[in-house]
């Protein structure tokens, strides 16, 4: 076992909560240890295509967050790590974390893809929603970071190609789980959301109809580096002249056991009708709800903007899916603001508005308590929002309940408030100011080839 | 067009067993779910929402309470789980304690310990007035109508079928009005051409005929239990072997009755198995009692989402049905033993006593969807029509 790492904060997650906290809190003088579970940080912002109200791109307002951690001086980033527990411990905590084997050298891995051109093997690609295909050994997507490549060991053939091809002998076929041991003063838990699962309600036909697809695998499609490029159907590559979004398919549904709204279903389905709109500019675009729930800065102007825009919003909840001839489909639905009738409505694509639950659950590793919904308890939900039961120990973002970017950083940045406060002043206590500033400094090797193998590779 | 909000309505209902419908917050997921919504005849959403806001009238002029064959597949999937199925199936009582002037039906229904023993009460008041006055015959074969002459049990059960047929008369009435005004039906449009009449009787064949006595919709469309459930414990099937026995065992009462009259056969003649009045009896009897019997094991065992919840009508009714099929087994049995067991007139009494008030407080229990079923799937059929009449002045 390695030494133990002392650091002031452990941030668990790096999704744009955990990586606002990380930022917040280094950049008081803090040192902070990132602790993310995907090879990559970024967490499920930066698959979004653009984010509303603003219509700014995700990954260009994600990025630079993600890359400010990477290079800050008071972080250190472990990615592709599983935290097995975290203790308190005199007045801090203990946390034993497992680095996954990536079978590829961390210190050595320059990021050239190299081994991902030679390899031979190609899988369903997680990050694209299953649409396009990955190869075994990868860099998990265009803009991740570190940009480090991982070798998925269950579909790996053992052809050795990758070992040819890597340039600076990277390849690890050794590799094994390595237990690391973190001494922290302080915790901020950032474990973030799953998606409802698109075959949660088996009337939707999620999972077995092609053509019925999860707002975040729409999000891929919109996005200009997603899967086919454009907006394609999956079942037969069809441009959909008809798409229709399910409100509420996850969310507010009792037979689900989630009773309790998402809160960002409505405007991420305004803002991907809004997209889709631009990206099919022949195709109707209709949304059944069961209310539009616009509530934050500027939201209820989005969805009147949407209504301008001609997008179709139909009051009814969606009961049944059929999927018919060449994977077309059929929504019944009761028009409730007509005259009642129970219609059949036909559509090419049909959108589920997946809501959020809670996502890697955090008492498999620390003793918090939950709500009755499974999220992160909080006993000062009004005044103290983000202390959890536990003290030292806070949250952020929708690991605490569903909430919007905007939402989910604000809270992350008075999680990392209530931390500094927690811990008086920085240890380090780093006068050095210049660590308020990111450093100007001459790129390394390693980084000077990733930033031209990123150019290379969209050129290609 | 003036509506009158009754803001009694929601809680009366809740007396009638709809305990959650407040939940409902109106998504119409259980209206397009349900297998039976078609054309204008929606529900259950529209009639929850008539209750929730009050609004009487309207309620009880629907016909959609009694389209609805209280599959479950509504409660099944409702996102509020507010039960849809079962409010349907109170809204249905509540019509049943509004359509009866007397107040029977209404006591019979939000006081489940009075209307058993009203039950209880009028069972037994019919045996005491049978036997009154009456020994028990000695003798080696059971002579049944030397201790309760059958003249008696003519009289009282055509004074009961009288009773019965006046108090079911008022409630058709009171509905086929309501629910011809809210649909736009009157005399005229019923009786007033050549035409209409011919419509008409084809709209009665298809309610009486097709529908209540094929049972078509709930043969073909509330099939969700097709996959999963055998055909001898299909819900349609065990209802139709119910009402089928029921309405031959009736028939075939009333014909022994007729053959009497006209001196083919006194009652109580030995007759051979196949002697065709004795041989529907005996048929009708056991479907009567293997459908009762299915229905109340299905009932108990909770087995599908349309017997999750029982109300005690729902079981007085099947009690009735049951104990009148059994009790008349017994007493055939009872017949054939060559020992005549004294037992046997006890169970002729009971048997008789336990018919009687089955017949007659039809109109004030669960077995009223007898005559208000037909009336709403004549409007329903007469709608649906190919030549449909210009429905004009409906109120919805």
């Amino acid at each position: 076992m390695d030494a133990p790492v002392e650091t002031d904060v452990l941030v668990i997650g790096s999704g744009i909560a955990g990586l606002q906290s990380a930022l917040d809190l280094a950049d008081r003088g803090f040192k902070v240890l990132v602790a993310e579970r995907e090879a990559s940080t970024g967490g499920k912002m930066i698959a979004l295509s653009k984010v509303f109200p603003t219509m700014d791109c995700a990954s260009c307002i994600t990025t630079p967050r993600m890359s400010a951690v990477a290079h800050h001086d008071n972080i250190t980033t472990w990615t592709y790590v599983d935290v097995e527990s975290i203790v308190p411990a005199g007045d801090g905590f203990v946390a034993t974390i497992t680095q996954k084997p990536r079978y590829v050298d961390e210190g050595l891995c320059i990021g050239c893809r190299l081994c991902e051109y030679a390899c031979p093997v190609e899988v369903p690609h997680e990050f694209e929603g299953g649409m396009g295909a990955r190869r075994a050994a990868y860099i998990p997507f265009g803009t991740a970071i570190p940009q480090t490549a991982l070798i998925d060991i269950d579909a790996c053939v053992y052809c050795g190609k990758c070992e040819k091809a890597c340039p600076t002998d990277a390849i690890d076929f050794a590799q094994v789980p390595r237990t690391l041991t973190v001494n922290a003063h302080s915790v901020v838990l950032a474990t973030g959301y799953r998606t409802t699962p698109v075959d949660a309600k088996k009337e939707y036909r999620g999972g077995s109809a092609t053509n019925v697809i999860g707002a975040l695998d729409m999000e891929r499609l919109l996005a200009p580096n997603g899967p086919y490029g454009r907006v394609l159907r999956p079942s037969d590559g069809k441009i959909p002249d008809s798409v229709a979004y399910i409100q509420c398919a996850g969310s507010r549904d009792e037979t689900l056991g989630v009773p309790y709204c998402s809160r960002v279903c409505c405007m991420y389905a305004i803002k991907q009708a809004m997209l889709l709109s631009g990206a099919l500019p022949m195709a109707d675009i209709t949304i059944y709800y069961m209310d539009i729930r616009t509530f934050g800065k500027g939201y209820e102007q989005f969805y009147q903007t949407a209504r301008s825009m001609g997008i179709n919003f139909v009051k009814a909840k969606v009961a049944r899916i059929d999927e018919q001839a060449e994977g077309d489909l059929t929504l019944r639905v009761e028009m409730i603001e007509e005259d009642g009738r129970v219609v059949d409505a036909p559509h090419d694509l049909v959108v589920l508005s997946v809501g959020m639950q809670p996502g890697d659950d955090p008492r498999r590793f620390i003793n918090v308590d939950l709500d009755l919904d499974k999220f992160i308890a909080t006993p000062e939900p009004k005044l103290d929002a983000t202390l959890t039961s536990l003290p030292g120990v806070v949250a952020a973002g929708t690991a605490l309940g569903p909430k919007d970017i905007v939402d989910t950083v604000v809270e992350a940045s008075a999680a990392a408030t209530k931390v500094a406060l927690y811990l008086g002043p920085p240890a380090l206590a780093l006068a050095d100011q210049t660590n308020l500033h990111v450093e100007v400094r001459e790129l390394s090797a390693a980084e000077a080839v990733m930033a031209a193998g990123l150019t290379e590779v969209h050129g290609a | 067009m003036s509506v009158i909000v009754d803001h009694t309505l929601l809680p009366a209902l809740k007396q009638y067993g709809a305990f959650d419908i407040g939940a409902c917050f109106n998504c119409g997921n259980c209206t397009a779910g349900c297998p039976l919504s078609k054309d204008d005849t929606t529900f259950p959403r529209k009639i929850i929402r008539y209750a929730q806001v009050g609004m009487r009238d309207s309620l009880l002029s629907s016909k959609e309470l009694w389209t609805c064959y209280a599959c479950g597949e509504c409660s099944e999937t409702c996102p509020r789980q507010a039960e849809p199925s079962e409010f349907m199936a109170a809204a249905r009582r509540y019509a049943i304690g509004s359509y009866d002037r007397t107040g029977l039906a209404r006591t019979m229904y939000t006081r489940p310990v009075l209307g058993t023993m009203i039950a209880v009460f009028l069972a037994a008041f019919f045996a005491i007035f049978m036997a009154a006055g009456h020994a028990i015959p000695s003798g080696g074969s059971l002579d049944l109508f030397a201790f309760v002459p059958e003249d008696l049990i003519h009289t009282i059960g055509i004074v009961v079928m009288v009773l019965v047929a006046l108090a079911g008369v008022a409630g058709l009435v009171t509905m086929a009005r309501q629910v011809g005004r809210s649909e736009g039906v009157g005399w005229r449009t019923v009786f007033g051409s050549r035409a209409a009449v011919g419509r008409s009787i084809r709209a009665l064949w298809e309610s009486i005929g097709v529908e209540s006595l094929g049972q078509r919709r709930y043969r073909e469309d509330c099939d969700a239990d097709k996959a999963t459930v055998p055909l001898y414990r299909r819900r349609w099937l065990l209802h139709a072997l119910t009402m089928w026995g029921f309405l031959g065992l009736l028939a075939a009462t009333i014909l022994d009755y007729g053959l009497a009259l006209v001196g083919i056969k006194a009652t109580g003649t030995p007759v051979p198995i196949w002697y065709p009045v004795r041989l529907l009896g005996t048929i009708a009897g056991l479907m009567l009692v293997y459908g009762a019997s299915m229905l109340i094991v299905e009932r108990y065992r909770k087995a599908s989402r349309s017997v999750a919840h029982s109300a005690p009508a729902d079981w007085t009714l099947l009690a009735l049905l049951w104990i009148t099929g059994v009790t008349g087994f017994t007493l055939e049995l009872a017949l054939y033993l060559p020992q005549a067991p004294a037992w046997g007139y006890w169970v002729f009494l009971f048997h008789v006593a336990v018919a009687m008030e089955l017949v007659l407080l039809a109109p004030f229990m669960k077995l009223a969807h007898v005559i208000y079923r037909p009336v709403a799937l004549f409007f329903y059929a007469l709608g649906r029509a190919p030549d449909q009449p210009d429905l004009q002045g409906g109120t919805r």
